[in-house]
């Protein structure tokens, strides 16, 4: 496997405990937020051309056992990645 | 959409992966240069004046500078996002590349032999501390697989996605805005053998290739894993280049075998006395009439000292523990040091070659180095900074 964190202590700007895990959380929610809105968009776009009427089959979905599974796991990703930084530490910088 | 990489070794990142760097990409744009800004204009109008009023008429340095803006909730904020988004540049590529990984492989030896560069590694140089002891600009895994090419994929596509489009279309601004300022500044110079040293994935070596069709290239680094790819991707591309697994503090090239030896963002990653074996070995390896030319950062004493900070932010926070110190360097003593004269230093600055045309780009060479805090710094308004020597 190759590593996906850089080794060392990550620095603290912010004074506050937690301040910094806090910001690289809502980035990466950031990131994650715009993926995924690109993807609808790409969806959307892709079934608009092949004449499909996709928002009323979206209101009326409902998941099978299997699809659910693989949300669930999606979420637990998605959820692994957000959290990242509690597994670092953090060195202050003043 | 993200910038897709023009050669064979690209990796198909899927949709998510590429929306992921496009994000990250944009992130960046917009600290480099939104946030960049306000950033300074806080300094200006809140920081400095406040600083002034504790130095009791002294002038600041950028440790003053720096310390003052610790305390700056916008510098906290730069900072923070500016620390996240390198690490998030890998995090983006890095699943998709190991996915890739065994096809790449693959496809490399199917392309790299397909102009007649060659690679030859060397299995008993052991790599220095400098790249070992800490995940330079926070790239993780740099020797996590030495026998694949997975570290040059991982430098290739994150520097597409890092240089947020500030470096070519090909990411080899660098080394094409260099060559070319040596064939219009110097048209009568006439290069045959050519040598980037720490050349990584060889972006700015094919550039010498571009620029001077008829000359012999090489490059060499001292990490397996970026030459295996460098190897390739040049084959992908059509041009023969030569790699060689080397450190550039002991060439194992006979004297004057060259007449340039280039780098380009490789001396602010040595230590001031491996840049003094480098010089001393580049004079060595340099033909009377050759040229040493390094693409870096521009020095500290030609900086005030918010742009010395700003520059430094990498030193502190990006894992480039020798880039200060380089940086405080008087360069053209750093040339004499390697054993070239005085009188035989140049340094400029030159805008983007590969985003003007060429006359432009004629006229700019032609005006002498002009360096402010936008020199060497990804933003809208960049210039490259150069330097270097003639040998004797």
């Amino acid at each position: 496997m190759l590593p996906l964190e850089a080794g060392g202590r990550r620095p603290a700007f912010f004074d506050q405990d937690g301040m910094d895990q806090l910001l690289s959380m809502v980035l990466e929610l950031a990131a994650e937020l715009w993926v995924v809105r690109e993807r609808v968009f790409v969806v959307e776009a892709v079934l608009q051309t092949k004449g499909v009427a996709v928002s009323e089959a979206i209101e009326a979905f409902v998941p099978t056992a299997e699809q659910q599974a693989t949300l669930a796991a999606m979420r637990a990703d998605m959820t692994a990645q957000l959290f990242r930084s509690l597994n670092r530490d953090h060195r202050p910088v003043r | 959409m993200p910038m897709e990489l023009l050669h064979d070794l690209k990796v198909a990142h899927r949709q998510d992966a590429r929306a992921r760097q496009d994000f990250v990409s944009a992130l960046r744009g917009y600290m480099l240069n939104d946030m960049a800004a306000g950033m300074k204009q806080r300094y200006q109008e809140e920081v400095a004046p406040a600083m002034a009023a504790g130095l009791g008429g002294r002038l600041p340095t950028q440790d003053d500078v720096h310390d003052a803006m610790k305390g700056d909730l916008y510098f906290k904020f730069y900072s923070s996002v500016r620390y996240n988004a390198q690490e998030m540049v890998w995090r983006s590529v890095i699943p998709g590349i190991e996915a890739a990984l065994p096809e790449m492989v693959a496809r490399a030896a199917t392309v790299q032999d397909r102009a007649g560069g060659t690679l030859t590694l060397d299995p008993t140089l052991a790599p220095p501390e400098n790249v070992t002891a800490v995940d330079v600009h926070l790239m993780p895994g740099v020797y996590a697989a030495p026998d694949t090419p997975s570290a040059g994929a991982i430098y290739d596509n994150g520097l597409a996605v890092f240089s947020a489009g500030f470096m070519g279309r090909e990411l080899d601004d660098i080394g094409m805005s260099m060559a070319n300022y040596v064939r219009k500044r110097f048209p009568d110079f006439a290069p045959t053998d050519i040598l980037d040293c720490g050349c990584t994935v060889g972006h700015n070596t094919l550039a010498w290739a571009r620029t001077y069709p008829q000359a012999r290239v090489s490059g060499i680094d001292v990490s397996s894993s970026v030459l295996r790819y460098a190897h390739g991707r040049a084959g992908s591309l059509g041009i023969a280049a030569h790699f060689r697994q080397m450190n550039a503090t002991a060439l194992d090239y006979p004297d004057a075998s060259f007449d340039v030896v280039f780098s380009s963002m490789f001396l602010h990653e040595l230590s001031v006395k491996d840049i003094k074996l480098f010089f001393a070995e580049a004079h060595r390896v340099l033909r009377p009439g050759g040229l040493l030319i390094n693409m870096e950062l521009p020095p500290n004493q030609a900086l005030d000292p918010y742009d010395q900070f700003y520059l430094d932010w990498d030193c502190y926070y990006n894992a480039e523990p020798y880039y200060r110190a380089f940086r405080d360097q008087d360069y053209a003593g750093l040339t004499r040091a390697g054993g070239f004269a005085a009188d035989d230093y140049l340094q400029f600055t030159v805008p983007q070659y590969t985003y003007m045309s060429d006359d432009d780009f004629t006229e700019a060479v032609q005006r002498p180095a002009a360096i402010d805090g936008q020199t060497g710094r990804l933003s809208a308004t960049l210039q490259w900074f150069g330097f270097g020597a003639w040998k004797r």
